[in-house]
């Protein structure tokens, strides 16, 4: 864009449109030059690492993809896509999905919005107990499932040994993570778990800005702590809920790390998520362009998801 | 309560994330890697990528002794050791093939052989081979065949045999290690009894590795010896009577349910806590028992024999191979000749290494347990040599377990087995 000198002197009634608009114009762009400048690199490196490898993996959903870049590959069409439909472990990794979503993102919401709840008010070592919940969410995935893999093992794992040595309530034979219908709830827990504290920290952030009047002037009207929640609290929380539930839900279906070192994907693919059977057809049988093809039908479904989420959870609230 | 985390098991996990967070690492390291002409007095840089064990001996026996060997020999040669945990080096590989760059030598699991040969990955060996074919021994060479031409060098050899915890067996009232299957099940359940946290055998998954010593011990097969048919062979009555004989093991918990994948300890591990009587493994585990059991009494025995009266067991090992990107192929193939020379499968036979080299047979110099190795390779089968054979581990390792968890009976686990791994074995 030509950038015309800017002519302060210049003060005669006959300045016609154009002119203005273009003075106004390169004003604007004078002025929001900086901040380009600031996104440029951020927008360089999302360019690079993010949007090009995304490209490429489109590209490569429709190959039947050979991972040496010395030969070449096959076009493959749609077959790809058409071979997950039809492919049974596809479909159990995306019921895998859809359960471990649902309870975790449900687990954890309750959780955290309890919490935020009882540490939202004056209380001894207030901010020791905050720090407490908040140490799960920095703490590394990897830690994490080493000391759950270690607390679950059996025979003789501590939760195992409690569970079953001291209050008899499981028979010697359950195996958690080693159990087609135990291992994907173990995970669960593991996943709540480790989400609370964060789920705690934008709750609080939500109840903290909800004006104090509000639960004077019910409270003057005779409302219990009940009413206060429920007709308070929880609408003017919406915003915060719909947020965390987006989110939430993205890393729910995004899950990979737990299943990869405590399980990978098994027994008998009961605790495979789409990304773990992917990462397994790339890595594992080298159909990259299979992989490349689950992990776009993936993304398609968690966006239109986030859409739906956003579009039924947007109404607003004013008091 | 007696179970402790593993620091092997904890390593292993670890490097599993390592990988799954930086999977750009691998192109990072591998752009490190310096180009320089092989030829004349300049230096050259070449990386070669293993999986040798860093807990005992033989990752440092590599960068100690054989490589400074090497180097006196080619002093202008520098070799880059990077050590990659087994379950992240097939993925890291494959990751840094796609970059079109990565290492230039790689010991490579003989299983992942024909999968890499497929892709054209890596540089074939034709040359060498002909002029040193006899040198090897039969089996190991053929692992780095694929569609007539060799793509690497043989490297290493091993199976898998019974290890016994002598205290377990005494207490026990046990003399003998178990000569027939039917004898091992006897002793497994005596064993089993001596308390509720201890196990007659314990094995460490369902993988084929895992499970075909018992198949072809009892006389079954997987496919038949071309790799064109399944059917009729790991569903014949003898690949089922085996399945049967461990899901009965199981069932009676005397074979540990760490089998299934709940159990956060290795068998060797379990073995010398003296937590289990009985389980398979490979040359290796002598030294790292030495290291970290080095009180165990333990015994070794060739696996049992089956209602034939046949021991077999499984072909493991691993090759040497040069990538197909690799800009030194000629600095290469002469570190992937020192590696196969007596001088360095002597060195590495000490930590557990079995040579390939036939003139080796019987050496003073290397540990005397692998007499009964050699013994039980006279009787060892290869897993199913075929570009897709990852694709037929996890159609098997799903058999045996529906099996074991009395999801399907074994015949009817295997029959959808066999049908799935027939179309896998055609092209």
């Amino acid at each position: 864009m030509e950038v015309p000198p800017l002519d302060v002197t210049h003060s005669s009634v006959s300045v016609g449109h154009q002119k203005m608009t273009t003075r106004r114009r390169s004003r604007t762009f004078r002025r929001l030059l900086p901040i380009y400048l600031f996104i440029l690199p951020g927008m360089a490196l999302f360019l690079l690492w993010t949007l090009y490898p995304m490209l490429d993996a489109l590209v490569m959903s429709f190959f039947q993809w050979n991972p040496n870049p010395a030969a070449t590959s096959p076009f493959n069409g749609i077959a790809n896509y058409t071979q997950a439909l039809s492919d049974p472990i596809f479909w159990q990794a995306f019921g895998n999905v859809l359960y471990y979503t649902v309870v975790t993102v449900i687990g954890q919401m309750v959780l955290g919005l309890a919490v935020a709840l009882l540490l939202n008010r004056k209380l001894f070592a207030l901010g020791f107990f905050r720090a407490l919940y908040y140490l799960p969410v920095v703490t590394s995935w990897v830690v994490v499932s080493v000391v759950f893999a270690f607390l679950f093992s059996a025979p003789s794992g501590p939760v195992d040994w409690f569970l079953g040595d001291v209050l008899h309530l499981i028979p010697d034979t359950q195996l958690w993570l080693g159990s087609t219908t135990l291992a994907l709830p173990t995970l669960m827990i593991l996943g709540i778990w480790k989400g609370v504290g964060w789920n705690m920290v934008i709750f609080l952030a939500g109840l903290q800005s909800i004006p104090a009047e509000l639960y004077e002037a019910a409270r003057v009207d005779g409302a219990n702590s009940w009413t206060l929640f429920r007709f308070i609290t929880l609408p003017l929380l919406r915003p915060v809920i719909t947020f965390v539930t987006v989110i939430l839900t993205m890393g729910g279906f995004g899950t990979f790390i737990p299943m990869f070192i405590l399980t990978q994907g098994g027994p008998l693919h009961t605790t495979e998520t789409l990304l773990t059977y992917a990462y397994t057809n790339a890595f594992q049988t080298f159909d990259f362009g299979y992989a490349a093809a689950i992990t776009y039908i993936f993304a398609i479904f968690v966006i239109l998801l986030a859409i739906v989420q956003i579009r039924v959870m947007q109404r607003k609230v004013e008091y | 309560m007696q179970s402790t985390l593993s620091r092997r098991r904890f390593l292993e996990r670890s490097a599993q994330l390592a990988l799954a967070t930086s999977a750009a690492g691998s192109f990072l390291a591998a752009c490190g890697s310096s180009t320089t002409s092989t030829t004349g007095s300049t230096k050259t840089t070449i990386t070669f990528w293993h999986a040798y064990n860093e807990t005992d001996t033989e990752n440092s026996t590599l960068l100690t002794k054989v490589i400074p060997a090497f180097n006196k020999q080619y002093p202008n040669i520098t070799v880059r050791s990077q050590d990659i945990p087994y379950q992240s080096l097939l993925q890291k590989l494959i990751a840094s093939v796609a970059g079109g760059n990565g290492p230039d030598l790689v010991r490579t699991d003989i299983i992942w052989m024909p999968q890499l040969a497929k892709i054209g990955a890596l540089v074939s060996t034709d040359d060498i081979v002909a002029q040193r074919k006899s040198e090897f021994y039969a089996g190991p060479l053929a692992t780095c065949a694929y569609k007539g031409n060799y793509y690497g060098l043989p490297l290493d050899t091993n199976t898998r045999v019974v290890y016994y915890n002598k205290t377990l067996f005494s207490q026990a009232g046990v003399s003998q290690p178990p000569a027939t299957t039917a004898d091992f099940k006897t002793v497994a359940s005596k064993i089993s009894a001596l308390g509720k946290n201890i196990f007659g055998y314990a094995e460490g998954g369902l993988d084929p590795w895992d499970t075909l010593p018992w198949i072809w011990s009892f006389g079954g097969a997987v496919t038949d010896a071309n790799y064109t048919k399944a059917t009729g062979y790991i569903n014949g009555p003898q690949s089922v009577a085996a399945l049967e004989f461990l899901v009965d093991l199981y069932k009676n918990r005397d074979l540990s349910p760490s089998i299934l994948g709940s159990g956060n300890l290795s068998t060797d591990d379990a073995l010398g806590k003296n937590q289990v009587g009985m389980i398979l493994d490979g040359p290796w585990v002598p030294p790292t028992l030495q290291q970290g059991y080095p009180n165990l009494q333990y015994g070794m025995a060739l696996m049992p024999a089956g209602p034939s009266g046949q021991s077999a067991s499984v072909v493991g090992g691993e090759d040497i191979t040069i990538m197909a990107a690799s800009k030194n192929i000629d600095a290469a193939k002469a570190f992937m000749q020192f590696m196969t020379s007596e001088q360095a499968q002597v060195l590495m036979g000490i930590t557990g290494q079995m040579p390939v080299l036939k003139s080796l047979a019987g050496d003073s110099r290397l540990p005397s347990y692998f007499s009964i190795y050699d013994q039980q390779l006279q009787t060892a089968y290869p897993r199913p040599v075929t570009p897709n054979y990852t694709k037929i581990e996890t159609i098997l390792t799903d058999a045996f377990n529906r099996a074991l968890r009395s999801e399907a009976s074994a015949q009817a686990a295997l029959d959808s087995a066999a049908q799935q791994i027939d179309p896998l074995l055609q092209g």
